[in-house]
């Protein structure tokens, strides 16, 4: 999975992920849940970072299952329920909105923990033609993040420094991080146009992002195999 | 009015209060979480997240604020989102079509008011409008239509609630704030406004 490219996997993956909601079925929902977590592990992404991130997944699924299994809509309401579901039961209702939740988490992280986000970037700015102004923008701000990462732990220190209690979105630490990132934006564009940056200016590539034969056999299978089979499987 | 042409200071700050609110967004939906655990046993998990939704909507409407261009809500929250994207998140790969869905939201009403009116009134409206946008969506990608109507009404009035509080009320303060510190003084919110100067320590 991390050989391919990001363009063409993020648009296969949101291929797949529409063909899930339009479906509606568990079996489906968890397939594409356990297939993503063995080709994230298969990718060589550790076991606990997984466990780690499937955690809050796990307890938003948990939400779910009993939001779908107490709340089915009834019958007497416009929209029938059973006229979107496999069965007719709220166990099943339930079931389906939590394998739902699994499923769209799994591809998400499919996509980010096999993906490298420079490269996205870059690929993103090469085959679907992100004008480069926002490439770069985006490409620069990234930068920053580590910063404000940086930022906002020196603010939280001087507080504890001064034996004041501050919880973790508090204002007194988001505003003095929102002052400084209007600082880092003015300075970082400044510097882009010092550097000879120019939206409108022609720009070559040390390392075009390309799209090969695995790339179409990767969409092949996603946009038409599966979209195909979901018709084929009568849902 | 100031010149529309989007410059590349502006498309600089936008990506950056991306980043800024994506990692707010991550933030927050782990308190979105707790909350919605603890509502579980009584099938209420989703308004954990209702009551914090508003905060999705932010970035759109404070950098739209501070910039005052059209097509800038749109952007902004488009960015927040592929910045998500980036970082990692649990609500799969469509969150850049959301993105889209809640910016165009915020878009439309900054656009009705011809991109003139900047106060509370005309804030809390695009959070409200980008609610409902999103909801509509999620009545299809979440499966939201086979819940009781009665739910969705809840969850509803509670999301039209926060995005009042977070994108009308607290954006509208955050951005006035900005504004008297004087780090916006190169920005159409900061034109006019007799602000103080804040000092960094490199200077």
């Amino acid at each position: 999975m991390r050989s391919l490219n990001p363009a063409c996997k993020f648009i296969a993956l949101i291929i797949v992920t529409i063909v899930l909601a339009g479906r509606r079925d568990p079996v489906w929902n968890t397939a594409a849940f356990v297939l993503s977590m063995v080709l994230i592990l298969a990718s060589g992404v550790r076991p606990k970072t997984v466990l780690l991130l499937l955690l809050p997944v796990a307890l938003a699924a948990l939400g779910m299952f009993f939001t779908g299994y107490r709340f089915t809509a009834e019958s007497a309401m416009p929209v029938r329920s059973d006229a979107f579901l496999s069965g007719d039961s709220h166990l099943l209702n339930g079931v389906t909105q939590a394998s739902r939740v699994l499923a769209y988490a799994g591809l998400g992280y499919l996509f980010a923990l096999t993906t490298d986000r420079i490269h996205m970037v870059r690929s993103f700015h090469r085959q679907f033609h992100l004008p480069q102004v926002f490439a770069y923008g985006l490409l620069a701000a990234w930068g920053v993040f580590p910063h404000m990462a940086m930022e906002y732990r020196k603010t939280k220190a001087a507080f504890r420094a001064r034996g004041i209690h501050v919880f973790p979105l508090s204002p007194s630490l988001l505003a003095p991080l929102l002052v400084k990132s209007v600082r880092w934006s003015d300075e970082l564009s400044v510097a882009m146009e010092s550097k000879g940056f120019s939206a409108a200016a022609k720009r070559s590539d040390y390392a075009p992002v390309k799209v090969h034969l695995r790339d179409w056999l990767f969409l092949i299978a996603c946009c038409v195999i599966l979209p195909l089979a979901s018709i084929l499987t009568g849902n | 009015m100031e010149k529309k042409a989007w410059e590349l200071k502006d498309v600089i700050m936008m990506a950056i209060l991306g980043v800024v609110f994506a990692a707010v967004y991550m933030a927050v939906f782990q308190g979105g979480l707790a909350i919605s655990t603890a509502l579980t046993p009584f099938g209420l998990a989703n308004f954990g997240f209702e009551i914090i939704y508003g905060v999705w909507f932010m970035a759109a409407t404070l950098a739209a604020y501070i910039i005052r261009k059209p097509g800038i809500a749109l952007i902004t929250e488009m960015l927040a989102s592929a910045v998500e994207l980036l970082m990692g998140n649990s609500g799969g790969l469509t969150v850049v079509l959301t993105g889209f869905i809640q910016g165009l939201g915020a878009e439309i009403v900054f656009a009705a008011f011809r991109y003139r009116k900047w106060n509370m009134l005309s804030m809390s409206l695009a959070g409200i409008l980008s609610a409902a946008f999103i909801f509509c969506y999620e009545l299809y990608y979440l499966n939201y239509i086979t819940l009781a109507p009665g739910l969705l009404a809840g969850q509803l009035i509670v999301r039209f609630i926060s995005a009042t509080v977070f994108s009308g009320i607290i954006c509208k303060l955050a951005g006035d704030g900005l504004a008297r510190t004087g780090v916006v003084r190169n920005y159409a919110i900061g034109a006019g406004t007799n602000a103080g100067r804040i000092y960094d320590e490199e200077e």
